[in-house]
């Protein structure tokens, strides 16, 4: 890497001035609150839960739940999904800040969010993935987490999968190598040799389909597998 | 009627490609193609309700055997479905049925406009389609508690429903089991995100739904 990228990694690392590393609450533009009931209802489930896992993010997570492979993959580990769609990094770390960490003790976290940062730079995206990261490592110190790099997009090749490269070179660069963290990148199982992702693979080239969702879902249940074994559950009667 | 204003709602529009990489139309050229390829018997057009009904087994069960081809696109409003059938979508296919849901993203629109447009696709598929018979879906109530746009989805049925009691070739269905409990609230075991159907709630629109489009094809056989 040359050296503008390693200043730009440092200017990655500071939050200050990085909208996207800004706690934002999405503001309810089409009249049914949805994402504020959709955030309540998480809250709540906090309450009430004892999750091992905890998926959280936006689209590519939410829809995850609806598929089969959630059902046969993810469930029996005792796993929460708190994903939103159309969710960016400034609005999860709102509702990470604002009581989705409440009362749980997920022994793993699963963070895929990033795509819909439309008014960011790649490198502010990437910072804002840290301060989720960061947040979690805050409030969840015993546990894992793993980072989902951002998929391609658009059935040809387009700005968008140049930005979303760019996010997984720089997280890829940033995340510690060792420790709680890992990184996933599937993202090269969806580009064609001439550039295309089918549509078998993502219906609107950018949601995945049934098929689309199992290439993520093999490597990322194994490596949820691995991690649980190496972290302990944390016994609710130790928090006291 | 309007006082001739054009409605906004009714008026063709293709989708703007504000992200950048260009999928709506990609989806829309992939429909044309479709169109150009195929010989569905039916026809699902809408938007995202239309086009992740697709991905459950729900399609692969009932609505693939028949012949079915989905052209529906996630956020697409009433002038964008008219820009999509207006431009190449109808060409070259000769469905028997046409299954229209669409209008619940027409935001910043009242009741009456978003009914024009409705109108209009169904004209408009008409002159393309004379032989086929369209039904129209009712759009869902959304949101986890009563508000504003669960109030137009209503109104924008109602009137549709009225509407299309007068034309011979289009009718009207309610697809809704009963999402609104008795306290008003809407669970997200039907609608995961309070507008999105999880799988088990498709296959309750699904049983009406296919029964009607069943009966229609069977009206068209010889």
């Amino acid at each position: 890497m040359t050296d503008n990228a390693d200043a730009t990694l440092l200017g990655v690392m500071s939050e200050d001035e990085n909208p996207a590393a800004e706690a934002t609450a999405l503001l309810d533009v089409q009249g049914d609150g949805r994402w504020m009931s959709q955030h309540n209802r998480f809250v709540q489930e906090c309450k009430d839960a004892e999750p091992d896992v905890l998926f959280v993010g936006d689209s590519m997570v939410q829809l995850m739940q609806q598929q089969e492979v959630w059902r046969q993959l993810f469930s029996p580990l005792h796993a929460l999904n708190f994903g939103i769609g159309g969710d960016t990094t400034g609005s999860v770390l709102w509702r990470l800040q604002n009581g989705e960490l409440e009362n749980i003790r997920p022994r793993v976290v699963v963070l895929w969010v990033g795509t819909n940062n439309h008014d960011h730079t790649a490198e502010q995206v990437a910072g804002g993935v840290l301060a989720i990261v960061r947040l979690l490592h805050t409030r969840l110190p015993k546990a894992k987490t793993i980072v989902l790099g951002l998929l391609p997009r658009g059935e040809y090749p387009n700005p968008l999968r140049d930005k979303n490269l760019a996010v997984n070179n720089f997280l890829r660069a940033s995340l510690p190598r060792t420790g709680p963290v890992q990184f996933l990148d599937v993202s090269g199982r969806f580009v064609h040799s001439d550039g295309t992702i089918s549509c078998r693979d993502m219906f609107d080239f950018l949601h995945l389909t049934a098929s689309g969702y199992s290439k993520i879902a093999t490597p990322l249940h194994e490596l949820l597998l691995q991690l649980l074994e190496e972290t302990p559950q944390e016994r609710r009667a130790s928090l006291v | 009627m309007s006082s001739g204003d054009a409605n906004p709602a009714a008026t063709p529009m293709p989708c703007e490609d504000v992200q950048g990489d260009g999928r709506w139309m990609s989806m829309h050229n992939r429909f044309v193609s479709d169109s150009k390829g195929k010989e569905p018997d039916v026809l699902f057009v809408g938007d995202s309700l239309v086009q992740l009904l697709h991905e459950f087994e729900v399609w692969r069960k009932l609505f693939s055997p028949l012949h079915t081809l989905n052209f529906g696109i996630g956020g697409d409003a009433t002038q964008h479905v008219l820009w999509r059938l207006s431009n190449g979508e109808l060409d070259h296919i000769s469905p028997k049925v046409v299954v229209l849901w669409v209008g619940t993203n027409n935001h910043g629109h009242t009741p009456e406009q978003i009914c024009g447009g409705i109108m209009a696709i169904v004209h408009l598929i008409n002159q393309h389609l004379p032989q086929a018979h369209i039904l129209v879906l009712g759009i869902l109530p959304r949101g986890k508690t009563p508000n504003p746009l669960r109030d137009r989805n209503a109104r924008v049925n109602a009137l549709v429903q009225d509407e299309l009691a007068s034309v011979s070739y289009s009718s009207f269905l309610d697809v809704d089991p009963g999402f609104i409990h008795s306290d008003g609230s809407i669970s997200h075991q039907d609608l995961y995100d309070y507008l999105h159907l999880t799988p088990h709630a498709y296959q309750k629109v699904c049983e009406p739904l296919y029964k009607s489009v069943k009966a229609l094809l069977e009206m068209h056989a010889p």
